[in-house]
Formats: C-alpha cells, structure tokens, sequence
C-alpha cells in the first residue's frame, strides 16, 4: 500500500498540465478509487490518463461498454465504500441520465465530470459550447437538486475537482464538474500541493461508529435540521438490507409521506447554500456594471474589466463558480445597485442570464452576449460595458 | 397508500426456509406478492434454501436485482441478503462496478429475460465477455410479466402476447447460445421443473471462479398461459389452455429436452424447444478481476 501512496500525489510544485490531466490529478488526489468510462471526445484524455494512474494507486479505471454501464459501475463502486467518478460529454450525460436520478434518490455520492461540446451525438466534437448548464440542473427524472461547479482554468480543474468530491461526501449527491472542449484540451502550468495540503483539504468518506436506522437523509422533528447520515456500504453491518428508491421505504412499499421525502432531497442541499455556493468577485466593490460569468467568459470578462478600468467605467465581474443550486443571495447582493448586468455566455439560451433575471429590479437591463463554438473576446465584452455606460 | 403490506394475507408459515424471507423478517409479514401458478415463488425459496445450507456471507454476496416482477423476489428471498434493485438491464453493469470495487466480492444478479435479451443484453454480452466473477441467474418467463404481458425477445414464435395479437413473428434470443458465444465460462439452464438440478447448478456457480450464467425457465400463468394453448407453434396439433400453474409447469416439462438428446435431434424437432443441462464448465480462462489485479501489480512495479 506505501507505494500506492506515494504515487498519488505527484510531486507539489508547478508542473504544465492538460485541463483533462488537471482533472484526472485532483481526483486521484482527493482520493478516486473507481472510475468508469466510455470515451467521448472531449473528454478521452480522462480515461485515457486515468488507464495509465489508477493501477499505480491501487484503484480501478474501467472502459465499459457504453456510457450506460459506466454511469452504473460508478454507482456500484459509490455502493461498495469507494469514491467513484465517471467522465462523458454532452450525449453520454444524455444517456447516464436515468442513472442518475436513481443516484440522486438514493443518495448515492459520485462526482461526474461533464466535458461540454457543441451540438447531439453528430455534432461539432471539439468545439465548445455551454449547453449542458441547463441540462445538468434537471439531469434525470424525479425531483433533485445536484451540485454544479464550473472551473475556469486549469489549476481550477484540479482544485476544484477536489472540492466536487468533499460536496459529494457531505451532501451525498451527484456533483458535476462543468469542463469544456476547450478547457479540457488547454496546457497550462498547474500548481500542485504538498502531499500534507492535499490531504488536509480531502474529506474521506465517514463510516458510522454504531449501527442505525437512518440510512437517508431526514429532518429532525425536534430541531426541524436536515441531518445527512453517513453513507451506508454494501459489505458491512451498516447496510439497509434493500436498497430501493426511496420513497418505497425498507419493505419496498410505498411511502406515506412522498412530499417530506422530495423536500429532504432538495433542501438538504438549498440549507447548505451557503457552504455550497462558491462564488468570487472582482472589482465589484463600486461597480454599477455587472458583469455575471461562469467557466471560460470569466477570463475575457477580467480582461475587458480591466481594460474598461482605465477608461474610468465603473465596472465588476461576480463569478459563479458554483452554478447549481444558484448562489441567489449573492447574486441578488451583488446586482442590486447594477445599472446594467452584462451576462456572457456560451449559449445562446443564456440559462444563466434567465436566473439572474429573477432578480433584477423593473428598468435594469440584461444585456447576454450568446457564443457558440467559440469564446468571448474581451473587446465585445468591452463593447457591451462600453454601451452599458453611456 | 401505506398500509398495502397490512392488507395483505399473513400466515406464519411452518416452512423452516421462508421463515428466513426478508419481507418475514422485517414485518412478519410471509405473503407473496406473485399472481397464482408463477415461478418465482418456488427460485425465491430455493435461493434462501441455497444460501441458507450454504452459509454464504451476505456481505460477500450482494444480491442485485433488475426490474420485472421477479423483482418483488427481493421481499421473499433471505432476510440477511443485502438486495439492491437497480436499474431495467442495467443489474450487470452495476455488479461490475461492485466487484471491482471491492474484489472479495461475488454478486449475485437476478434478472429477467426482458433484462438480460432486451434492455440490457449489451451489459449482459460483456459481463459475459470479461469473464468477471459473478453469478447471474435468467429467469425466462418468455413474456413482459410486469408491463401487461408484452412480447418479450425470447417470446416462442406463434405465441399470442398483447404485443403479438395474431402471434409472435420474431426469432427468438437464446440467453444460453448469446452466453456462449460472449465468453461466459458457467452456462446452464434449467426449469422450475427442475428445482433440483437448478440447486446444483447454483452450488456449483458459487464456487465457480468466473462469469456464470444460469437461465431458470419458468412459467407465467396469468399472461402467457392463459392466453395460449400448449401446441404454441405448432397450430395443427390440438392444444389445451395453460390457465393454472400445474398446466405450465406440465407444458414446460413437455417442451424441455435434455442436452444429451439434443444432440441427436434436428433442428425442426428442437424448434420452439427449451435445451436444459450444462452447456458449458470452463476453469482455465482468466478471471477479469484477477487480471485487473496483476495490471495493478504492473503499474506499481511489483513483480
């Protein structure tokens, strides 16, 4: 086992890094055990690189047969205690979804990690396109709520991928990772932490001490708290005897209380928001323009802040780097004295711009700048703050 | 809606086996949610008879279990089994990530024959394929019991389902030949007919050492058996309706053919015929997770 262990923390310093390695690397650091896949440009070089690591630390990298399979042996490993991943695009998400929901009514914990690219099965397959930000809040049928991060470079795919999968461990739901065609395939250096770091930040996934009852999440009758129990594993003495959707209850029938059962699913997320949602400001103190981005538009938007700065516009980025559930207090905070709310995206939905909507004040304008296939130079960012200003 | 399992019939049976059933056990409740005449009843109690006398470690064994109505197996077959439904077709893949993830391990799959031949017969070719240790046990009733009695894939040909009004046209998927052919190294099939034959196979996969595939034939009275006659695909001969589980079970005896006699039969005579027996016991191909386990080995440096 020693030498697993040294071998999943590579040596901490700077080293120059797919954004697909990047990933790969935070999740072998935060502990990954199981990953199954099926390759899917963009998103090979995942499987591709984790062939090659996971034996080295004594976890499993499987090539399944469909994406179907692999969104299931990632559930069956989440069962059996170990911490589980599973790579895919935009249609193998598609496919995994009934999995999914199933994951997410059982409270099964895994981090899925959605490369995004443009268009259905034939569509353009490396080019970039922000159309799975919609799709991965209602990824399944049944009512959920998921976790959804968006990274912007990659030392953010390593940090953050660490971080989905303490979410998955806590909340004990499906966390998604919102890469794209473009952020996978991009080298940049990545800074790697110290084996002590690493462990510091991972939270390992908790077994009960004594036996309970409580396998799912519940509320408390006395305090009214959401309590999430830790996960039971198939193997052990703490193991319900049947593991069915849930509102089914243990003997398979079905719940009195369907309503109560939703609600839990949903608000154990929603009450956490405020460790959830991981969201990041700049310049925004004094700013009148607001500038409202997730993954790559970030970059540009900092760019055309910057350069709109000099120019005496007062003008700020709030970034979201966790999409689902939607930061709205700070959003609403931060866009109440906002003129104008910028919202670039890579879509032509503008899913994101539609959210923000819901707290704009009657007047203010939400100027969306769609892009598909391609991402926001910072002069038509600038353009738009240049309008906005006027 | 949450007292259904009150309502329903309960007598404490005296049958040392089913006192074991989980749905027993959790409510004291022993009933059986199968329509009259089904199979499943008699698989549930000879698998808790088997992993009763085999004293399997039920945390060793897993039991995963697709969707159909053998599903409902899962409140009759024994208490201390951890049972996980899963997914329609996707049981396989599910056990897959079980076992890799946790290698001492040896699931066990139920599924059904719309599980394993339709939904989920890629799933179930490259199980097979890996050779990965696990049992998977085919229960094929020969129709979509669950959904109203549909035609399934291993439908006989002239059969009436509501699917096939007038009568089934399709070939029909043998678990046994795709089994086989994927690479499987434990295939057999057996009936209800047979229940001990079946608790040999089983004993048997159990100690195998690779992917077993058992296929368990087994009759649906309320949505087979009704609507057909016992000369399915052979209209010129005169049939008698299948309404009770004793006709089936009868029928199903009538339409087996030990392999031994197979042999030296044609195929026009094996038409619509279910082969029983052990097609196939292989020790000498590699199992998937010890392979899995010598790459690891590789990787880290170790001889």
């Amino acid at each position: 086992m020693s030498k697993s262990k040294e071998k999943r923390f590579l040596s901490p310093g700077k080293h120059l890094m797919m954004g697909n390695e990047a990933m790969s690397e935070g999740a072998i650091a935060a502990g990954l055990k199981f990953f199954g896949g099926y390759p899917i440009t963009p998103s090979t070089e995942v499987i591709e690189h984790l062939a090659r690591r996971m034996p080295e630390v004594g976890g499993v990298c499987m090539q399944m047969e469909d994406e179907l399979a692999s969104i299931n042996a990632v559930m069956g490993a989440s069962l059996v205690g170990a911490k589980s991943m599973t790579a895919t695009s935009g249609p193998g998400l598609a496919l995994m979804t009934e999995t999914i929901s199933m994951a997410a009514n059982l409270e099964i914990p895994f981090v899925f990690c959605d490369v995004q690219r443009n268009g259905p099965g034939t569509g353009y397959v490396t080019d970039l396109h922000h159309n799975d930000i919609g799709f991965v809040r209602f990824s399944g049928n049944g009512e959920f709520q998921v976790i959804a991060l968006a990274p912007m470079n990659c030392q953010e795919l390593f940090d953050l991928t660490i971080i989905a999968f303490n979410f998955a461990e806590t909340y004990r739901c499906p966390v998604f990772l919102l890469s794209d065609a473009y952020l996978g395939h991009l080298h940049e250096v990545v800074e790697i932490p110290s084996e002590e770091e690493i462990l510091a930040r991972v939270v390992d996934r908790k077994y009960p001490d004594e036996p309970t009852d409580n396998f799912y999440s519940y509320r408390d009758r006395m305090t009214n708290e959401y309590i999430i129990p830790e996960m039971p594993v198939i193997g052990t003495d703490y193991c319900p005897g049947l593991w069915l959707h849930q509102p089914h209850g243990p003997a398979g029938l079905p719940t009195p209380k369907p309503v109560e059962f939703i609600q839990t699913l949903i608000e154990k997320i929603n009450v956490n928001k405020d460790k959830i949602c991981l969201t990041d400001s700049y310049q925004l103190e004094d700013a009148d323009i607001v500038i409202v981005a997730y993954g790559l538009p970030v970059r540009s938007s900092y760019r055309a802040v910057d350069i709109a700065r000099k120019e005496g516009i007062k003008v700020g980025v709030l970034r979201l780097i966790t999409v689902w559930p939607f930061p709205d207090e700070i959003v609403q905070k931060s866009i109440e004295n906002a003129k104008a709310i910028i919202v670039p995206e890579i879509n032509y939905t503008g899913v994101i711009a539609e959210q923000v909507e819901r707290f704009t004040k009657p007047g203010v304008s939400i100027i969306r700048i769609p892009k598909v296939c391609d991402f926001h130079h910072p002069d038509e960012i600038l353009k738009e703050i240049r309008e906005a200003a006027k | 809606m949450s007292n259904i399992g009150m309502l329903l019939p309960n007598e404490k049976p005296e049958h040392p086996y089913l006192l074991k059933s989980y749905a027993g056990m959790l409510l004291g409740n022993y009933s059986t949610r199968f329509c009259a005449g089904c199979g499943y009843g008699i698989i549930a109690q000879l698998f808790t008879r088997v992993f009763e006398d085999e004293k399997l470690d039920p945390h060793l064994h897993p039991v995963v279990i697709g969707i159909g109505c053998y599903a409902q197996i899962m409140l009759l077959v024994h208490g201390n089994a951890q049972k996980i439904l899963s997914l329609h077709g996707r049981a396989p893949a599910l056990a897959t990530g079980m076992k890799m993830a946790n290698p001492k391990m040896k699931p066990i799959i139920f599924s059904g024959d719309g599980d394993s031949m339709g939904i989920g017969g890629n799933h179930f070719i490259h199980m097979c394929r890996r050779n990965i240790n696990m049992v998977e046990l085919v229960f094929n009733n020969s129709i979509y019991g669950m959904t109203g009695g549909q035609g399934a894939p291993t439908t006989l040909y002239g059969a009436r389902t509501t699917t096939t009004p007038y009568r089934m046209f399709e070939n029909r998927a043998d678990a046994v030949e795709i089994a086989l052919a994927a690479g499987a190294t434990h295939v057999a099939r057996t009936t209800v007919a047979h229940p001990r034959t079946f608790m040999k196979y089983f004993k048997k996969a159990l100690k195998h050492n690779g992917t077993s595939v058992i296929e368990i034939v087994t009759p649906c009275v309320t949505y087979f058996g009704r609507k057909n006659l016992d000369n399915i695909g052979d209209p010129d001969e005169e049939g008698e309706k299948m309404d009770t589980g004793g006709k089936m079970i009868d029928w199903i005896r009538k339409n087996t053919i030990r392999i031994n006699q197979a042999k030296f039969m044609s195929e026009e005579e094996l038409f619509n015929k279910y082969i029983i027996g052990e097609f196939r016991y292989d020790k000498s191909k590699p199992e998937y997770s010890e392979e899995y386990a010598k790459i690891q080995k590789l990787a880290m440096g170790e001889k």
